[in-house]
């Protein structure tokens, strides 16, 4: 009855067929557990109430690229809270960057063992990750794996959020206006996650996702502490938005037991990093960070 | 009565211009997941059409009626047409169009690999082929008497045709590719780029090249000469538009969001590439249709050994 052009058609259409169908009816596994990792394989670290911090101040060198009017014609509701929407990607105020993520890449505590070889408690408390006049807030946000992140939508509008990881899962789901919380996890290590909303697409925001709790993101005055950081030698990352994946830099700084180190960095034009006096310094790396659209 | 069938298909061949211009500005939209399920949008069949779903449900809108026009179309077919090749051709069609919304709904699904992503441009351009084909052959000029006539030369102009053809089709897939592989906001994948810039000088030789040959060879020839003419045309255009397309994408990293000039330019660069595919497809039949092999009459080569 048919051709065999007409057959091989018939066959490629019943199993793309039955290929949709079984893509719309599966339940992705989201949250896939990581059990290579020393998170889950770690000694569990026990506080010893000689802890220190790392703080720092991150500069901006040079004139800052000026903030890009948003055009919000295409859903005029984002244009309602903020009638001047512009992009987030470098906030600099008096020569200092906001939303920069700080956080202790790798390192020895002071009895020789790595940090890597512990585990930490997860936050029970959620981090928040909200969508308000049209931008995701905060811009840039750390959390531990296996912490939860409540995603909340304050805007009038539908949204969806979509993270484009390369360790975990990728999902997107969308978020109508009134609509309840949404809360995922993220169970492997990611330094950084981009998250958009493919509805608008100058939303972004940046995920760090750590097996351990020493991270911060920078405010606006380009400041940023990481408490409760066991002694040790660490090497403490500085990353920010920029180009294809981010920039980021680092440094080696020693935490002294109840004490403090400082670890300050620099981007823009001619950056530098400088770390406390008499540390052991690493020179500013310009490492491509992994990323995908 | 064949008009009618003509004209239905002619109907359906445009609609899939205008929704591959449709799918072109999801791409450029970067609005392939505006909404994360498939055929529904957030579960919808008329969603608030705003932000990038604008772009999306309006492709599934635009797609879905098209669809229809094609199954529209078979039925015509088989009502009104009588050659057997043809209304198989149009089941061929429908077919593809149904295959093509599956894959559209499997590269939501899955969340655009590029693979699926690019399977679904590339179908799409396919599916316009298969249209315009369909338009060709139920149209008056290919179904009045012809003569056929003696191909010239050492290649004759039909094989030249089809490796002009597959050369377009291969670019065309390329160009999915690319276009596919990265976001407005990214800069654009330099080897796909330079194999994309590679073959579209290829195509811009090879093309040129069959266009000369038809005007040396059959310059009265207007059934030839009128889409070799309009290949060429949409050749030009379309090369002016791929200069303009890569300084759009290598500037749209650093805007805010898909701006017009950027998402214009590329749409049109789509929307162009089909055009010239579609002409040489037109050339390409019309060539199949009336050129045949020279003969060589048995007697004369014959005495030519003696």
């Amino acid at each position: 009855m048919f051709t065999k052009q007409t057959k091989v058609w018939l066959i490629l259409t019943v199993v793309l067929s039955l290929l949709a169908l079984a893509s719309a009816c599966g339940k992705k596994e989201e949250t896939t557990s990581d059990t290579s990792g020393p998170a889950s394989t770690g000694k569990a670290y026990t506080s010893k109430g000689n802890e220190g911090t790392v703080t720092g101040t991150i500069a901006f060198n040079g004139v800052p690229p000026a903030p890009k009017k948003i055009d919000t014609s295409a859903d005029p509701v984002c244009g309602q809270k903020n009638t001047n929407l512009t992009t987030e990607d470098t906030v600099v105020t008096n020569g200092k960057l906001a939303n920069a993520f700080v956080y202790i890449k790798d390192g020895n505590l002071a009895d020789g063992t790595k940090i890597a070889e512990y585990t930490f408690t997860v936050p029970a408390e959620p981090a928040v990750l909200d969508q308000n006049g049209c931008h995701y807030r905060p811009h840039v946000l750390g959390l531990m794996t296996n912490q939860k992140v409540r995603i909340t939508n304050s805007d009038p509008t539908q949204h969806n959020i979509h993270p484009t990881p390369k360790n975990n899962p990728e999902w997107n789901q969308t978020q109508p206006n009134g609509a309840p919380p949404i809360e995922k996890t993220f169970t492997r290590a990611e330094v950084l996650i981009p998250v958009k909303c493919n509805q608008h697409p100058w939303m972004k925001a940046y995920v760090g996702v750590l097996k351990h709790p020493f991270y911060s993101v920078s405010a606006e005055n380009g400041t940023y502490t990481i408490k409760g950081v066991p002694p040790g030698t660490y090497t403490v990352a500085a990353w920010r938005e920029g180009g294809a994946s981010g920039t980021e830099k680092t440094m080696s700084v020693t935490v002294p037991a109840s004490g403090s180190a400082t670890a300050d960095f620099a981007f823009g034009e001619a950056a530098t990093t400088a770390g406390q006096p008499g540390l052991e310094m690493m020179p500013a790396l310009e490492l491509p960070m992994t990323g995908r659209r | 009565m064949k008009k009618g069938v003509h004209r239905f298909a002619l109907l359906v061949a445009s609609a899939t211009f205008f929704l591959i211009i449709a799918g072109a500005l999801v791409t450029s939209h970067d609005a392939g997941l505006a909404t994360p399920d498939w055929p529904l949008s957030n579960g919808q069949v008329f969603p608030k059409m705003v932000g990038n779903l604008f772009w999306e449900h309006g492709h599934r809108l635009v797609a879905t009626g098209v669809g229809l026009l094609t199954i529209g179309l078979v039925v015509y077919l088989f009502i009104r047409e009588r050659r057997q090749w043809v209304r198989r051709l149009g089941v061929v069609a429908l077919f593809a169009v149904i295959a093509q919304g599956l894959l559209g709904g499997l590269t939501v699904k899955l969340m655009l690999p590029l693979a699926v992503s690019s399977a679904h441009a590339t179908l799409a351009q396919l599916f316009f082929c298969t249209t315009v084909s369909l338009a060709v052959f139920t149209s008056p000029g290919w179904l009045e008497d012809r003569p056929t006539i003696a191909e010239k030369g050492t290649v004759p102009l039909r094989y030249l045709c089809v490796g002009a053809l597959v050369m377009i089709l291969l670019q065309l897939v390329l160009g999915a590719t690319l276009r596919h592989a990265t976001t407005w906001d990214l800069p654009p994948d330099k080897e796909l780029l330079i194999a994309h810039i590679a073959g579209a000088i290829t195509v811009a030789v090879v093309l040129s090249s069959v266009v000369a040959t038809v005007f040396r060879r059959h310059r009265d020839e207007r059934f030839l000469t009128r889409p070799a003419a309009w290949a060429l045309a949409f050749l030009c255009v379309q090369l002016v538009l791929g200069i303009a397309a890569y300084l759009a994408r290598l500037a749209s990293p650093n805007d805010p969001q898909p701006l017009n000039p950027m998402v214009g330019i590329t749409v049109a660069h789509v929307a162009c590439g089909a055009l010239v595919f579609a002409s040489t497809i037109i050339l390409t039949l019309r060539a199949f249709k009336i050129l045949r092999r020279c003969e060589v009459p048995l007697s004369l080569a014959s005495s030519e050994v003696a």
